[in-house]
Order: structure tokens, then C-alpha cells, then sequence
């Protein structure tokens, strides 16, 4: 009955589900995971042997981009009966952790104060607050991805709710896919950026919009001797960063700040990363951000970013597939992202042409080893933009050397 | 003690329906929230009886400490996903329908076939 993902490890600030919360939670994954899966694995099918055929009979031509195959797709029962599921789905899973984290939370919250509040003595890493930091519109106007309160919530003056609630979500979301830490994009980007870059050897690395670390923690076990910075606009995922950082026994300093204008001095790192963030940032603010990621990089260095692939240059059907959250998962800024050539940005915020990269890099959590190597040596076949995880997922990233 | 805390939304938008009646969207909600509880139930005859065969006795402490090991959780998982398949059949049937073969031809032929005799 295919692949079991393992159960999330826990540490001293995650919030513990009752019995019947885990096995509520347990059940949002499954669901979740088998509406993607099974039920959206038929979307395909469907489109090519019932919607496409019957379009083209009416029209004498194959729909010519992504807005018409949503236009008729949506129109078909199957089509809508998956979309009816991943929508109530994706509600279900923020449901089903939002009682365990209002329980925890006070008492955490408290937990996590005492261990902000104590002098750097007992700590492997830092956290630094930054209450003027201006929190960008398109970060808070509305619940990304359903997310009730968003990132950025914040309740009382020493809040760590919503990063709480992310940590937890996240794996329920995931399904447990992402790795039983939520780390699989993380150790798939700092093992390729080690393995094929053995020189580079960086001291410093920065991670751009970390949330709660998820994929930053990682860069601790693959570059044990660089300082890792992760940097958000938000306090409340900032102080829940630094508490489970400590508590896993990794050494990051998290600071919050707008990327838009980060506080490091020029020519600070020698890596700079982030994933999956510029989908829910502006265009204006992607360019701004890739200006100052050129700017703190030091010359030399690496800047590479894990995003959704580009669906310009898709087939429509594919391009429908993937946007389908923008339209019906709150991600109001995702089709404009999931739009816009990278290359082009990048080079308009200051790195040259013949510096630009972009990789596709194996998930080192289901991948075959074999893969990855191939991946690092440079020859891998170009995969399934839609794959998923536990597939032959591959995940797509840009950057640049400075 | 510190004050309760309570997540809310900060703006969901409208939520949107794909059927033409929306009350069918909500059916849909309500039917997969309610195959959530039988399955908590599930989760939970599921520890009673392992703690039954293990002690011979249990108390609703027990019940409530209990966490799968990694065991209990792919038997629980492989459960699950079973149990999804059964409610969710007749959506998923469609589609293996398209894949495989068209039934109602083969529906048909067997019935022709079938008077012939
Ligand atoms: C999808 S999450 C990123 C997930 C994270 N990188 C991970 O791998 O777990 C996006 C994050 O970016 C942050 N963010 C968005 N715009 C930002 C900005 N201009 N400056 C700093 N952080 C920002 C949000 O607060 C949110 O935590």
C-alpha cells in the first residue's frame, strides 16, 4: 500500500497532541496525501481522455493555455470533486492541530521566554528581535496557504504561537514526506552545494525567509564548521526557531529582519539560500531581495534559491496542475511567481549572465543514491515538473555566483 | 497562569465552491470530517485492544498515554489508507474507469453476449 513516512520527531517544544489529536492529525496526512495522490494522480487522465478530447471537438483546436484548461476542467465532475477534496483537506489539517497548540501554548510560550531570556552562557546559537522591522503587505494581508493567523500573529509580548503551530502543521501538511523533521529540501540543497562545490567550503551561510528552520537545521550536520544565519520577518516563528534550534542541539542565529533590507554589512556570507519563499513574496520585493542577496554576498560566493518550477514553459495541462493553489489555497502571489524567469531577475539585480545557475536537485530523502550523484556530476535527465514526494522528485533551484 | 490563547484566521477570503451548488462542497467537507472521527474511533478501539492483549486491564490513563511506536503507526498508516480507498471509491473508480478500459462497453457486450443464449 505504497510508502509510510516515519512520525515527526519530537523535542522539548513541540506541542504534544492528546491521543485522539494525533490520531485526528494522523488521519488530516493520509487524507490529505491520498487526494493528492490517488485522486489527483487521475487529474491527468481525466484531462486527456474526457476534457481535452471533448474541447477540441467543440473547438477544433487543443486548449491553448492554462486558463482554459482550468475554465473546462473545472467544469467536469471529476475535477471538481478533487478540487472540493484538496480544499477541505488543507482546512482539515490546520483543524487538526489548532486544539493541541492552544493547549500547549501558554506553557510554552513561558518555556520558551525563560530560554530567550538567558544569558548566551548555556547557548549554541543566538536570537536577535527586531520590533521596527516592517512586515511587508504581502506577507500578512491574508491566511497563506489557510493558515489561520499566518506567520506573523502575535499575541503577547513574548508569542511563539504561530511558529508552534507551523512546526506542527507542516508535518501534518507534508505527511511526514518532508522528512521526519521537515528537512528534506534543506539536506537535499547544503549536500548537492557540498558535494558539488568541495572548494567552496563556506564560513558563513545565510538562509532568507528560514520560518522555523525546518530546511536550515540541516546546513548544521552538512557544514559543521560554517556560522549559520537564518533571517524572517516574523518574531513569533523567529523566538520558535531559536527554541527548537537549541533543543535539537544546533547551532543558528536567527534574526528577524525584511530580507528587503537586510542589517549585515556588505560582502558578509559566502552562501546565501532560501526555499520556497519568493512564491509568496511581490515581484517588487523578489527583486529587491535578490539585490541584497547580491549585496551581502562576498565575491566568490553562492547564491541559490529552491522555488517552484516556471510554468511559462509548460504544457498548459501542467501549468493548470500547478497553479491550481494560487486560485483556491490562498497563495495570491504564487502565479505571478511561478511566471517569471528567473534568469532575467537575477541578472537584473546584479550578477552577471554567465554567472547564472540553476540545478534540479534529487530529494536526498526518497531519491535513489545513485540519482544524486548523477545530479551532482550534472547528468540528470530533466524529471516530471509534477512529481511528488516519494516519487522522483526533483526540486528546482536558481542562483548565481558573485 | 498565562492567558489562553486562540488561533484565528486573519483573512481566509470567500471560500470557494467548485460544484454548482455550493451546499455540495460542503457535503464534502462534512462526509471527510466525519470519516476523520470513525477513524479516531478506529485509533482509539485500536490501543484499547492492544493494551487489552498486553495487560489484560486498562483505565482511561492508559488509553490516554498511549503513542504508537513506529510498529503501531505503519499498521495504523496501511490501515488508513485502506479505509480512505473504501469511502472514497466511487471518485477513484472514475478515474481507474479512464485508465484501464471502458466498462460500460464491456458492460454491454457481456449483456449482448448474455442474450444471445
Ligand atoms: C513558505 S515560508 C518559508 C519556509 C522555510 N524557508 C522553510 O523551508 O521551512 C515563507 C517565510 O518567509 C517569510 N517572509 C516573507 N517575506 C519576507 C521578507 N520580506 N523578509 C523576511 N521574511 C519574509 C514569512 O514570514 C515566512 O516565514
Amino acid at each position: 500500500m505504497g510508502i509510510v513516512a516515519k512520525p515527526q520527531v519530537d523535542h522539548a517544544f513541540l506541542a504534544k497532541p492528546s491521543h485522539d489529536e494525533l490520531a485526528r492529525q494522523s488521519y488530516a496526512s493520509n487524507l490529505r496525501m491520498y487526494t493528492l495522490a490517488t485522486i489527483g494522480g487521475g487529474m491527468r487522465t481525466v484531462y486527456d481522455k474526457r476534457v481535452k478530447p471533448q474541447f477540441e471537438k467543440a473547438q477544433g483546436r487543443a486548449p491553448k493555455d492554462e486558463h482554459e484548461v482550468r475554465k473546462v476542467m473545472l467544469k467536469d465532475p471529476y475535477a471538481r470533486a478533487w478540487s472540493s477534496m484538496m480544499r477541505a483537506a488543507q482546512e482539515m489539517v490546520w483543524e487538526s492541530v489548532v486544539p493541541t497548540v492552544e493547549r500547549a501554548q501558554p506553557e510554552l510560550n513561558n518555556r520558551i521566554e525563560a530560554l530567550v531570556g538567558k544569558p548566551g552562557v548555556n547557548k549554541m546559537g543566538s536570537l536577535s528581535l527586531d520590533p521596527s522591522t516592517v512586515k511587508p503587505k504581502y506577507a500578512t494581508a491574508v491566511d497563506i496557504h489557510l493558515m489561520p493567523g499566518n506567520y506573523e500573529t502575535e499575541r503577547t509580548p513574548n508569542d511563539a504561537t504561530q511558529g508552534a503551530f507551523y512546526d506542527r502543521g507542516v508535518y501534518v501538511y507534508q505527511g511526514g514526506m518532508g522528512g521526519d523533521n521537515c528537512h528534506g529540501i534543506g539536506m537535499s540543497l547544503a549536500t548537492f552545494i557540498a558535494r558539488k562545490f568541495p572548494n567552496l567550503k563556506p564560513k558563513k551561510i545565510l538562509d532568507i525567509g528560514c520560518t522555523v528552520g525546518h530546511n536550515l537545521v540541516p546546513y548544521c550536520d552538512v557544514f559543521p564548521d560554517a556560522e549559520i544565519h537564518g533571517v524572517d520577518m516574523s518574531a513569533p516563528v523567529m523566538r520558535y526557531a531559536h527554541a527548537r534550534a537549541e533543543a535539537m542541539g544546533k547551532a543558528v542565529h536567527f534574526h528577524q529582519m525584511n530580507a528587503e533590507s537586510l542589517k549585515f554589512p556588505d560582502n558578509s556570507f559566502d552562501v546565501v539560500t532560501s526555499v520556497i519563499l519568493f512564491h509568496e513574496t511581490s515581484r517588487t520585493a523578489l527583486r529587491q531581495i535578490l539585490k541584497e542577496c547580491h549585496r551581502v554576498l562576498k565575491p566568490g560566493g553562492l547564491m541559490l534559491h529552491m522555488e517552484l518550477p516556471r510554468t511559462a514553459t509548460m504544457d498548459p495541462y501542467d501549468a493548470f496542475y500547478l497553479d491550481w493553489d494560487a486560485y483556491y489555497n490562498n497563495e495570491p502571489y504564487y502565479q505571478a511567481y511561478t511566471a517569471t524567469d528567473m534568469k532575467d531577475v537575477i541578472v537584473g539585480a546584479g550578477f552577471a549572465p554567465d554567472k547564472y545557475v540553476e540545478y534540479l536537485i534529487p530529494d536526498l530523502v526518497w531519491c535513489d543514491p545513485a540519482e544524486f550523484d548523477a545530479a551532482v556530476r550534472g547528468d540528470l535527465a530533466r524529471g516530471n515538473a509534477l512529481a511528488r514526494w516519494g516519487e522522483s522528485i526533483k526540486w528546482s533551484t536558481y542562483g548565481a555566483w558573485k | 497562569m498565562a492567558e489562553p490563547i486562540k488561533i484565528r484566521p486573519v483573512n481566509r477570503g470567500k471560500r470557494p465552491h467548485f460544484f454548482d451548488d455550493p451546499a455540495i462542497d460542503q457535503l464534502f467537507a462534512i462526509v471527510m470530517a466525519m470519516s476523520a472521527e470513525l477513524s479516531v474511533l478506529w485509533d482509539r478501539v485500536d490501543t484499547t485492544e492492544r493494551l487489552l492483549d498486553q495487560k489484560g486491564t486498562l483505565s482511561r490513563a492508559d488509553i490516554e498515554a498511549f503513542r504508537p511506536d513506529e510498529k503501531v503507526h505503519t499498521e495504523r498508516t496501511e490501515r488508513r489508507n485502506a479505509y480512505i480507498d473504501r469511502i472514497f471509491r466511487i471518485i477513484r473508480e472514475e478515474r481507474d474507469s479512464l485508465v484501464a478500459h471502458d466498462k460500460m462497453t464491456e458492460y454491454r457486450e457481456l449483456m449482448d453476449d448474455l442474450s444471445k443464449n
